[in-house]
């Protein structure tokens, strides 16, 4: 799993979100590291929209009213957050790990 | 720019597109607004990320698809196959040219530099010339006006308001005339008052040209000329966009008439000056005739022809006399009177038209050149793979095959030149647009439009084509004997593929260079012109007081005597005079003259065009005086009726013979005016028109009424000239606080902008003729760089066997002489055909001028020969040991 989709896949953790939104979150959850521009960043959602990781679905409350067509609104699947819960764990572990031996590293004289 | 990003999520599949396109828009859009709100170079570089991000998204989903249903019509069978073979190439020539990035930079530079530079005078041209008017079937829209051949009138001539009646009323083959005109006048609103432009055009303007007016109504022949309507901009700066103006009464030239309409914002006649057009009606009581000068639109009726609409008009006009009476040469001028018809864009746009076909015809060149020189490269390109493509000829590929796998690479390279070029054209024309002269019309509409991304789409296509079918049919059809021959060189084999195009190279840019010579001469000699008058260090500018303090003549002429001592009273000022219409600004009007000598015959004497001085307006300006004396402060107060006239006027009404103290008479006036002073002839509006007779008046006649100089131009001899005016308008508010100051000019800044349309064209041409030499040098040099590195085996050979250095290096500057004197025997002759396109852009110099001819050919040659030096010296460096070894 790419670092762009783990970020997708934890923007839509809390609540569906729509395009735009998806976006910001990602940008600032990756506390700006990762701007994805709007060819990569819609690929990616559609490769998980295809492997069921997220599905189109409607917002949580009323939509922000806005100009032009109505925003479709995007959210993890069950088997998404079950993916995304696998990676965080994962995530977690190597971490775990690396901190260790970079301790160990360290910890040398 | 955010819709040509939107276009380009146009390239992802359909079922993407559908699913994700309004999103991705709404980002990229939202993206762009918010980076511009950082700066204009901020959002040019998102833009740039953005848009190659969206290409290389769109390619990967084609190939390798992530949304079900995209690509799906990739595999298959027919069509579809064939575009499943396509984009297989492109992804290997992508990825190919990804391999050698030097190869790449190159050729897409190359390309992308030409594109963009026709991309953007191609925009230029699009919005100024392409674009129809923005008028009711504009193409039945006619210019008319006369001419009298065998008469003294001008080969042009404005008609006059009889004309309007009798075509008017009159003409089968007109549905609807109008005449109309544009000048400076006070627009007064609330405690505003400026000099603007204004039209005061008759009413039946805006029906002939088939408008509406945005707000309001159109002016009606019942409105007398007590209404106008107002331009969009009008309205918007001064009167904020507020609808309450339609009905309010403000005072333009001189009276108060009511605003009844506002225009679209896009309705600009007949240029882009006038900012109101004031409603006027003819009327056949109390017209006099033969007062011409007006220029006239007509609508066509549908069908007419022009040849018989001038069929039509001559014998109308032929008719007038008996209708309107006038004097015995008025109806002697109207026998001899031809209609002049020609289309109205024609007129409006005509005298831009030239240098914005010209420039688009060079850069067009560049191209060419451009993709001689990447065609060369390719051609190079594929000579290295002359082995790598036997083989797979030798394994059954078909040669439809092989020559799409070598075009797919032009593709991909004229592609992304294409997209270079848009953001090229995208950052330059509006730096272009502001050194163009403002003479042009509807610049305010150039863009980056469809049709420019469409015309740049054709020139990429185009240039694919240009560069890769040659190399491509070529390397189709590869020898198999290179199998066995294991990729040896031969030892001089024919170049005529690689040859032709550097001698089309040569030719192509020896006629920008020699086009560019002929405008550089042309702006030398116009730049020597003697005007007749000094251009430095003198500022000009106009007042119109007006008021109850001002009844009369000789109250004006008090005045601006009165003026004239306080403006020379403030430091720095040497003399100050004026004159009624300053040279390079503004046009005089010409009538009849007769010397006192041929008074018995009414109908005698010259035209002459005439205007009015005073103050130290000779002496202000330069203008020398031959004979006799300029004007005196007497003459525009005690002792009126003695004129200054130039020694054009003088050689005509006195030939040979010494005017001074000679009396001569104004068509028109009773009196007789006494020449007392000869001046030099003056340019009065364009420095390529021959000086005009003229003959100068005081300010007063010698009866009071016989003529008001109510806003002269002042002039003003002064070191200060650029830093004067707010000093200036200080004193003017002083002295006429109702009277607003305009037409604010250095002499030297009208010089500058008499000249800027050729300036530019110049400046122009020479950027696009410098970028055709260095891209023929570039040509010449890689073909004689890769000869020589294909004959290094045998120029070992030679040396081996004693040929010295400097032999080997004749050899092959020999072999790029010929190429050149081929290029500059065929640049010579075509330029012959096309130095004729500059036609009247050039002035001094003929289009055929020898000198000019002889000149950038020899800069050709020798720019050719310096390019062929560097590979003949490597020649002649070769190692014979070393090029023999591989054997």
């Amino acid at each position: 799993m790419s670092r762009l989709e783990y970020h997708v896949l934890l923007a839509l953790a809390g609540r569906p979100l729509y395009g735009y939104a998806i976006k910001d979150a990602v940008a600032s959850e990756s506390t700006g590291k990762l701007r994805p521009r709007a060819g990569t960043l819609y690929r990616v959602l559609a490769r998980l929209m295809t492997t069921g990781l997220v599905s189109e679905t409607s917002p949580a409350e009323a939509a922000e009213p806005h100009p032009g067509l109505a925003r479709k609104y995007y959210g993890l699947t069950v088997e998404g957050r079950r993916t995304l819960a696998a990676e965080a764990q994962r995530l977690k572990g190597a971490a775990a790990l690396a901190e260790k031996r970079l301790g160990v590293v360290e910890g040398r004289p | 720019m955010k819709r040509f990003l939107a276009l380009l999520v146009r390239l992802f599949p359909a079922s993407f597109r559908q699913q994700f396109g309004a999103d991705m828009i709404e980002q990229i859009w939202t993206d762009h607004d918010r980076a511009l709100s950082a700066g204009r170079l901020r959002a040019f570089g998102l833009a740039v990320a953005t848009a190659l991000d969206l290409v290389r998204s769109a390619v990967a989903e084609w190939l390798d698809p992530t949304w079900v249903g995209s690509g799906r019509t990739a595999k298959g069978d027919g069509m579809a196959g064939m575009a499943s073979a396509w984009v297989r190439d492109l992804r290997l020539a992508a990825r190919s040219l990804r391999r050698s990035p030097g190869f790449a930079a190159v050729v897409v530079g190359t390309l992308g530099l030409a594109i963009g530079a026709n991309a953007g005078i191609f925009s230029v041209v699009d919005a100024v010339l392409l674009n129809p008017l923005p008028f009711t079937d504009p193409d039945r829209l006619v210019f008319i006006a006369a001419s009298a051949p065998g008469s003294d009138f001008p080969e042009e001539f404005g008609v006059s308001s009889e004309f309007y009646l009798q075509y008017g009323e009159q003409s089968k083959l007109l549905e609807a005339v109008a005449t109309y005109n544009a000048f400076t006048a006070t627009l007064r609103a609330g405690d505003r008052a400026e000099r603007v432009w204004m039209s005061w055009p008759t009413s039946t303007l805006f029906t002939t040209l088939g408008v509406t007016p945005m707000l309001g109504r159109l002016p009606v022949e019942e409105d007398d000329i007590n209404v106008a309507v107002i331009s969009h901009a009008l309205w918007q700066s001064w009167f904020g966009g507020d609808s309450t103006v339609l009905g309010k009464t403000y005072e333009m030239a001189g009276a108060g008439r009511t605003v009844v309409g506002i225009m679209e914002p896009d309705f600009h006649f007949p240029d882009d000056r006038p900012l109101l057009w004031i409603s006027n009606v003819i009327r056949e009581e109390g017209l006099v005739p033969g007062r011409f000068g007006a220029p006239m639109v007509g609508r066509l009726a549908p069908g007419a022809t022009h040849e018989a609409l001038v069929n039509e008009l001559t014998m109308l006009a032929g008719r007038l006399p008996e209708r309107f009476g006038g004097p015995a040469n008025y109806a002697r001028l109207m026998e001899q009177h031809r209609p002049i018809v020609r289309r109205l864009d024609e007129q409006l746009l005509g005298p831009v038209a030239r240098p914005l076909w010209v420039l688009l015809g060079a850069v067009g060149i560049v191209l060419l050149i451009a993709c001689a020189n990447v065609a060369n490269l390719f051609l190079v390109r594929a000579e290295g793979r002359q082995r790598d493509l036997a083989v797979r000829r030798a394994i059954g590929a078909g040669r439809s095959q092989l020559i799409r796998s070598q075009l797919a690479e032009s593709i991909v390279v004229a592609g992304l030149a294409g997209c270079l070029a848009v953001l090229l054209a995208w950052a330059t024309v509006p730096v272009f647009l502001r050194s163009a002269p403002a003479e042009i019309p509807r610049l305010g509409d150039v863009g980056i439009t469809v049709a420019t991304l469409a015309f740049t789409l054709f020139a990429a296509v185009l240039a694919a084509l240009a560069c890769g079918l040659v190399p491509a049919v070529r390397g189709s059809a590869p020898d198999l004997k290179r199998l066995r021959e294991s990729g040896r060189g031969s030892t001089r084999r024919r170049h005529w593929g690689r040859d032709g195009l550097v001698v089309a190279q040569t030719a192509m840019a020896l006629v920008l260079l020699i086009g560019s010579g002929l405008l550089v001469r042309s702006f030398d000699a116009l730049r020597n012109v003697d005007p007749g008058y000094d251009t430095e260090d003198i500022f000009t500018f106009q007042i119109a007081p007006e008021g109850d303090y001002l009844p009369d003549a000789p109250a004006y002429a008090r005045f601006h005597m009165e003026f004239m001592d306080r403006l020379a009273a403030l430091p720095g000022v040497e003399s100050v005079g004026i004159v009624e219409n300053v040279p390079l600004n503004e046009g005089t009007a010409g009538t009849r003259f007769r010397p006192e000598e041929l008074a018995n015959d009414p109908e005698a004497g010259s035209l002459l065009n005439f205007t009015f001085a005073a103050g130290d307006y000779f002496r202000t300006m330069g203008i020398a005086v031959r004979q006799g004396r300029g004007f005196r402060p007497s003459d525009h107060s005690s002792e009126p009726g003695n004129v200054v006239i130039s020694s054009a006027a003088a050689d005509l009404l006195w030939p040979g013979q010494d005017p001074i103290g000679r009396r001569l008479q104004r068509q028109g006036l009773d009196s007789w005016e006494t020449v007392v002073g000869v001046v030099e002839d003056v340019v009065q509006s364009n420095f390529r028109d021959a000086a005009q007779p003229l003959v100068y008046f005081p300010l007063v006649g010698q009866d009071p009424t016989s003529w008001t100089i109510s806003s002269p131009a002042y002039v003003v001899k002064t070191p200060r000239a650029e830093t004067i005016a707010p000093e200036i308008r200080r004193l003017a508010r002083e002295v006429a606080p109702e009277a607003p100051m305009y037409r604010v000019f250095t002499m030297a800044g009208l010089a500058r902008d008499s000249m800027v349309g050729l300036s530019f064209t110049m400046l122009t041409l020479g950027v696009a003729s410098m970028l055709a030499l260095i891209l023929g040098a570039v040509g010449l040099y890689g073909v004689l760089s890769y000869i020589v590195a294909e004959r290094t085996r045998e120029i070992g050979v030679r040396m081996a066997l004693g040929a010295k250095a400097a032999q080997v290096r004749r050899m092959v500057v020999v072999q790029g002489a010929r190429v050149l004197v081929f290029g500059v025997v065929l640049g010579v002759a075509a330029a012959l055909g096309a130095t004729r396109a500059l036609g009247s852009l050039l002035f001094g110099v003929e289009a055929l001028d020898a000198s000019t001819f002889l000149a950038m050919s020899g800069a050709m040659i020798g720019v050719g020969l310096l390019a062929s030096w560097v590979p003949a010296w490597r020649a002649s460096n070769v190692d014979p040991i070393e090029s023999l070894r591989g054997d």
